[in-house]
């Protein structure tokens, strides 16, 4: 029998090797690519039909999803500083999304259920907050390490407090996308292993609980996209606010 | 896990992620985002200032209600004022009125006392001279006699005297 993190594994489709390093196409690449796909092309019809005032099915759809992230967006940044980020913001929703949810479709690939994906990622959007904190505030952008009202007396304990908190943000961010979509894929893969390999008479509650858990699943696929561009609107907001 | 087992993907899997996620923001950024972001603030700008216009007509109403009320009540007051000028102007006209017809009536009636008076003096003048003329007349052929001028005078006042009292008589 087939193990349940078998569907984790990468097939290569197209090998690409440059300079030592393996730029292979494989399947979760593929997957991935076939849910961005799905973005790309609902966004072309909807804008291809030209937007109006009074918006279609479809647009209206999209409307509310980029309110939704720009409400937020503005909420943890800012109205003024926060209308620059709305596209990065918006971008890093529909990616995670689409990522997500395609990995639900049998027989496809979750690429946020590797931790060398999510971790790029969290890192990228870590070193964009430094980015961004000091361009804004040049050195006193340290002060993001002293939190205000803070006693002089205990800065020498808080500040090393304060980089193992800043440096959990990325770790937390990477782990916890990852976590949620191995978890519940493993799950799926457990119960579905057992739906098939029980008698029918026996097995149909297994197979109905993979259908209530895929279920499960897509809010799970909704939630962590949330959770994890709303952390980033989080840490941005910090960075440019400094507390 | 196969996540941490097959190490030597994860250069694939990073490079094209990251790659892929550019292509994206890319593309969703210059082409997706702008219109549908500007037809939701486009929206929300105009449901804003149809709000704003509404209260502001609806105000605008309001106070042009309020300006013809005050308008309405101050024409009542007004119009009641006028008549009310008009009631006593009527009033005074109407005692002037009778001031003068009441005035014209003395006067009309003192004027026909008056001609009454000078009517009758005539009258009586005329008789007494007419008298006169007559007595003498038939005195002179009763008498056949031709008086001197002051026996006739005498007479004739006498005579007149005479034809006076007996008319007064008469008339009493």
């Amino acid at each position: 029998m087939e193990s349940p993190l078998d569907h984790f594994k990468i097939h290569t489709i197209i090998p690409i090797h440059i300079g030592g390093l393996d730029l292979s196409i494989n399947n979760a690449v593929v997957a991935m690519w076939a849910g961005l796909a799905i973005v790309v092309g609902t966004f072309t019809l909807a804008v291809s039909r030209g937007v109006s005032p009074v918006p279609g099915k479809l647009q209206s759809v999209l409307e509310v999803a980029l309110e939704f992230i720009r409400n937020m967006v503005f909420e943890f940044i800012g109205e003024e500083e926060g209308k620059k980020y709305i596209p990065f913001i918006a971008t890093l929703f529909l990616f995670i999304l689409a990522c997500n949810l395609i990995g639900l479709v049998p027989g496809s690939y979750t690429i946020t259920s590797q931790l060398a994906v999510t971790g790029a990622f969290a890192v990228g959007i870590f070193i964009l907050t430094l980015v961004i904190g000091f361009r804004r505030h040049g050195i006193n952008f340290f002060g993001i390490l002293v939190p205000p009202g803070v006693p002089k007396i205990i800065i020498p304990l808080i500040v090393p407090i304060e980089i193992i908190s800043m440096l959990a943000r990325p770790i937390s961010l990477a782990v916890r996308l990852f976590a949620n979509m191995t978890a519940g894929h493993t799950v799926l893969a457990v119960l579905f292993g057992l739906a098939m390999t029980g008698p029918l008479w026996l097995g149909w509650l297994p197979f109905g609980f993979t259908i209530a858990i895929n279920g499960l699943e897509i809010a799970i696929a909704l939630i962590q996209a949330y959770i994890f561009t709303t952390l980033t609107c989080v840490y941005i907001g910090d960075v440019i606010k400094l507390h | 896990m196969p996540q941490f087992e097959d190490v030597h993907f994860f250069s694939s899997l990073i490079f094209w992620s990251l790659i892929s996620f550019g292509i994206l923001f890319y593309l969703l950024k210059k082409f997706a985002f702008p219109p549908i972001l500007n037809a939701l603030e486009e929206r929300e700008k105009k449901i804003r200032g149809d709000i704003e216009d509404a209260e502001r007509i609806k105000k605008e109403a309001q106070e042009i209600k309020k300006e013809l009320e005050e308008t309405l009540q101050a024409a009542h007051g007004k119009a009641e004022m006028i008549v009310q000028l008009a009631n006593e102007e009527a009033k005074k006209l109407q005692a002037k009125n009778l001031r003068e017809t009441e005035a014209k009536v003395r006067q009309i009636q003192k004027d026909a006392e008056q001609e009454i008076q000078s009517s009758r003096n005539k009258l009586l003048q005329e008789i007494r001279s007419y008298a006169a003329t007559l007595t003498v007349a038939s005195t002179e052929k009763f008498l056949k006699k031709v008086l001197d001028d002051a026996d006739k005078k005498r007479l004739v006042a006498e005579s007149i005297e005479q034809v006076i009292e007996e008319l007064e008589k008469q008339r009493n």
